[in-house]
Order: structure tokens, then C-alpha cells, then sequence
């Protein structure tokens, strides 16, 4: 998992940027993280827009990594509750699907 | 402060309304705002307008309002910020009365979404996301991030999602007293808990409908008695992944931290309330955000009914996006024609007294939010 760190505050994302919008003076440095983390929070989509509407009803979950100060929206493979912990199954059409350890 | 002041408003019916085009939607408010304000020469047109190029392959709304209500060949434009496309109008005809170059500006705020399949409407507002990213791709809609927050915030507080439903509940009973609220069958607390799950935990009534209507304010810089002394606009993340706190709406908060700064005033003073519920979540974690409550406390607000049109901070009394409707760009400008009634005195729930008022209008999954405050001269 590719995270991005700010290298003049605590700031990092899952996706780069021009320059730390936190402290706005830092740059963003590229650092291969585990995908390994725990869940934040996550919905049960039942009606999808057109593109997802085969996969409906399907689980989106916010993952805090546990070795960045960042999080990552995935989807799930299988239902989940807040804590749980889980890790990178496979990488799908640019979708993270995650998989409970 | 601002020398920006209200002069007439129009707004029409919000619904579905097959027999009625988008334009002539726009046109109907704005004839009403034009009749409103005494018919005064117009200098600017600004229209809110968000899937007209993308579901009704129409844009030019601004030259479109200009001709056909014979304005001349004044300068117009379409704006487009998602859900706070009105707000955002309503903001740049403020600062173009502000830069000194118009006296007098129509804006106006329209959708027509009812035509189109819910598949379609779905995938149209989900343009209002950053759509080039892992998050997008893992299917996240928009229902589906204030889903995520919903649950957070159970995880977070003691609210339930009954609280979510005493929100619903109570912008429904607002909307009964609004004759041009799309929403005006009474509902029941047991309805809203059994309605179908659109997003966990969020069900049918948690979240605003789709809907077609417009509305339409004259603003001048010539005195009158509706003063807008504040107008404020910020911006947020674009994606969930990158909020710093979940359960924070930082365009919300900003907004309102500079629309008070502006107006002198605090959320103490404000006496009626327009804010951006496209779900009851939204709801919830707003009136945090705008000072009215402690955050991870406004559930406890709800619950104490001190958000209905008969409590201390009442909020949404014309119905809210959830029961007025959502027609997007109208919405922000919807706002505004609710509480000018409320300081005009004739407003549906009727807050007695009104002196001040504060609409929120809030775009995308937090992307961006306008705070207007407005006062009763």
C-alpha cells in the first residue's frame, strides 16, 4: 500500500499531493506501507449507481492503516463491524477489496 | 457586513412536475422574484444549476433567464458547486454587488431531476465526488460517506438511529405546513425505522428524494428592510479518506466560523435556521459544526426537541432538503426564500420574533459550504 508523508508534520494520505494541505508548507513523500489495518467505520450500499449496480447490496469500509497516520476506503469481501481487523485481498479495477484476517 | 439586501423572492412548487421544463421551472421563480422586488431594472443573472448539461442536456441557463424575461444583454452565467450550486450563485451576485459593478442582480437556483432513472440520478450526482480515485473505484456513493459517518458517530456517542429518525420526523412535520413542500403526507416514527435500508444505517427517509422545482431572489444594494449582513464560502476534502476527523465537516465549520466573523454575531444570536439535510446525518453533525451545540452532542439536541420550529434553535421550519426536496440547485437559494419569509413574518412554522436567521448550503461530500446570515432591519 503506497502512502504519502508529509515531511514537515503528521500528515498523511493514500494519494499525493502538491503540496501537505495540513500544514501547507510540507512535501509529500512516497513510502510503501502495510495494507494491513482496522475498521473505522463502513456502510452496507444497497442502491449503487449504475456502474456498481451488479455488485449491490456491497460493504464500503473506512481502513486506518497501522503504519501510517492515514486511512483508506476499500471494499469489503465479507460483512464487518467497527475494530475488526483486515488486510488487501486484491486490487480490482483501482478498488482496494479487503478481506477480515 | 455587507450593503447587499433582499428585495424579492419566488420560488415554486417542489415536486415532480413531468409537464414542466426546466426552464420553465426558472423562469416561474424568477417572474416571481421579479414581481416580488417591484420589477427593477436587472444589472447581472447568476443561475445555481448542477446535471442540467448531464441529464438534460441544456446549459446557457443565464443568458436563457436574460432573454426570455427580456433583461438585455446583460451579463450572466450558470454556476455549478453540487449541492451548493444556489449558495454559490447567490455568493458571487453578493460580491458583484460588493465590487461595486451591479446595483441589482437576480439569482436564481434550479433542477429538473425527476425525468431521469434512479440509476441515472445516482451516477449523475456521483460527478459531485472526486472520481478519479481508489475511493470512487471501491463504489462509494453518496449516500453511502454519510452512511460511514452514521455509524461512526453510533460508535462514538449514544445515538441511535432512532435519532436519525426524530431529524426525519421533525422536518416532515415542518414540510406539512409548507404548501410548496414536496413531501406533505404525515408520517410516523415506525414508518421511518421499517422504511427499506438505502445505505446502512441510512433508510428511505433518512435521505433527501430527487426532485424538480427552482426558486429566485432579487438582490440590491438600495436599502430595504432583509439585510444579508454575511457571506461566506469555504472548502473541503474531497474525499472521505482524507478527512483528519470523520466526524467533522470542515467546510461546514469554516463557512460558518467566517459568516459569523463577518456578521458580528454568534450562534447564540441566531434565531432561525436553514441547514443543508441531505440526510439526517448531515443534520446531526451540522448544527455541531455551526456552534448551535457541543459536537458529538447535537443527538442529544434532537432528542430534547430543541431543533423543531417551537425549540430554542429551530432548524429547517420550511421542511429541509428531506421533505421541502432537493431539486440541487435550487436548494441554496430555497434556503434563503424560507427565511426571508420567516423574518417577513409570514413564514410557514412561523418562528415569532425572528431577527436573525442562517442558511447553510453544504456541496459534494463536504467539498464546499456557503453560510449566509440574514437580518430583519
Amino acid at each position: 500500500m503506497k502512502v504519502y508523508q508529509c515531511d514537515s508534520c503528521e500528515y498523511a494520505s493514500v494519494s499525493n499531493k502538491y503540496r501537505c494541505p495540513s500544514c501547507g508548507t510540507g512535501q509529500l513523500h512516497e513510502q510503501e506501507v502495510s495494507s494491513k489495518g482496522s475498521v473505522y467505520s463502513y456502510t452496507d450500499i444497497h442502491i449503487a449507481p449504475a456502474e456498481f449496480a451488479h455488485l449491490a447490496p456491497y460493504i464500503v469500509a473506512l481502513i486506518q492503516l497501522d503504519d501510517a497516520r492515514a486511512k483508506v476506503t476499500v471494499r469489503m469481501n465479507a460483512e464487518v463491524s467497527i475494530g475488526d481487523i483486515v488486510e488487501l485481498d486484491h486490487v480490482e479495477n483501482g478498488a482496494y477489496v479487503y478481506r477480515k484476517c | 457586513m455587507t450593503n447587499v439586501y433582499i428585495k424579492g423572492i419566488g420560488m415554486t412548487k417542489f415536486g415532480k412536475f413531468v409537464d414542466k421544463s426546466m426552464k420553465e421551472l426558472l423562469l416561474e421563480a424568477s417572474i416571481q422574484a421579479l414581481e416580488d422586488a417591484g420589477n427593477p431594472k436587472v444589472d447581472a443573472v447568476f443561475v445555481g444549476n448542477f446535471m442540467g448539461g448531464s441529464i438534460s442536456n441544456q446549459e446557457i441557463l443565464g443568458a436563457i433567464v436574460a432573454n426570455e424575461l427580456g433583461l438585455g444583454y446583460i451579463p450572466t452565467a450558470k454556476v455549478e458547486g453540487a449541492c451548493a450550486s444556489g449558495g454559490i450563485a447567490l455568493r458571487q451576485g453578493i460580491m458583484g454587488i460588493l465590487s461595486g459593478e451591479y446595483d441589482t442582480v437576480l439569482v436564481a437556483g434550479v433542477e429538473k431531476m425527476k425525468h431521469a432513472s434512479t440509476a441515472d440520478v445516482t451516477q449523475a450526482i456521483n460527478a459531485a465526488m472526486d472520481t478519479v480515485s481508489n475511493e470512487k473505484q471501491a463504489g462509494l456513493t453518496f449516500p453511502g460517506f454519510f452512511g460511514v459517518l452514521a455509524n461512526r458517530y453510533f460508535h462514538e456517542t449514544d445515538a441511535t438511529k432512532e435519532h436519525l429518525a426524530m431529524v426525519a420526523l421533525k422536518n416532515r412535520e415542518n414540510a406539512l405546513n409548507n404548501p410548496l413542500a414536496q413531501f406533505q403526507k404525515p408520517t410516523t416514527m415506525e414508518e421511518i425505522m421499517g422504511a427499506r435500508i438505502i445505505t446502512s444505517p441510512l433508510g428511505l427517509f433518512d435521505c433527501s428524494p430527487t426532485s424538480d422545482g427552482a426558486a429566485a431572489l432579487i438582490i440590491t444594494r438600495e436599502k430595504g428592510d432583509i439585510h444579508i449582513r454575511s457571506s461566506a464560502q469555504s472548502s473541503g476534502p474531497t474525499q472521505m479518506q482524507d478527512a483528519d476527523d470523520l466526524l467533522s465537516l470542515p467546510a461546514v465549520r469554516e463557512s460558518g466560523r467566517l459568516a459569523y466573523e463577518k456578521a458580528g454575531v454568534g450562534p447564540d444570536d441566531i434565531d432561525v435556521i436553514e441547514i443543508h439535510d441531505c440526510f439526517s446525518m448531515t443534520e446531526m453533525l451540522a448544527i455541531e459544526e455551526l456552534g448551535f451545540f457541543n459536537k458529538r452532542e447535537g443527538w442529544l439536541a434532537v432528542e430534547q426537541g430543541r431543533t423543531k420550529a417551537t425549540g430554542d434553535k429551530p432548524v429547517n421550519t420550511s421542511g429541509g432538503l428531506l421533505s421541502r426536496g432537493h431539486p440541487i440547485g435550487a436548494t441554496g437559494i430555497a434556503q434563503i426564500y424560507q427565511l426571508v419569509q420567516q423574518l417577513r413574518g409570514t413564514a410557514p412554522n412561523q418562528v415569532e420574533g425572528a431577527r436573525l436567521a442562517l442558511a447553510q448550503n453544504l456541496g459534494g461530500t463536504g467539498s464546499y459550504s456557503t453560510v449566509h446570515i440574514l437580518e430583519r432591519l
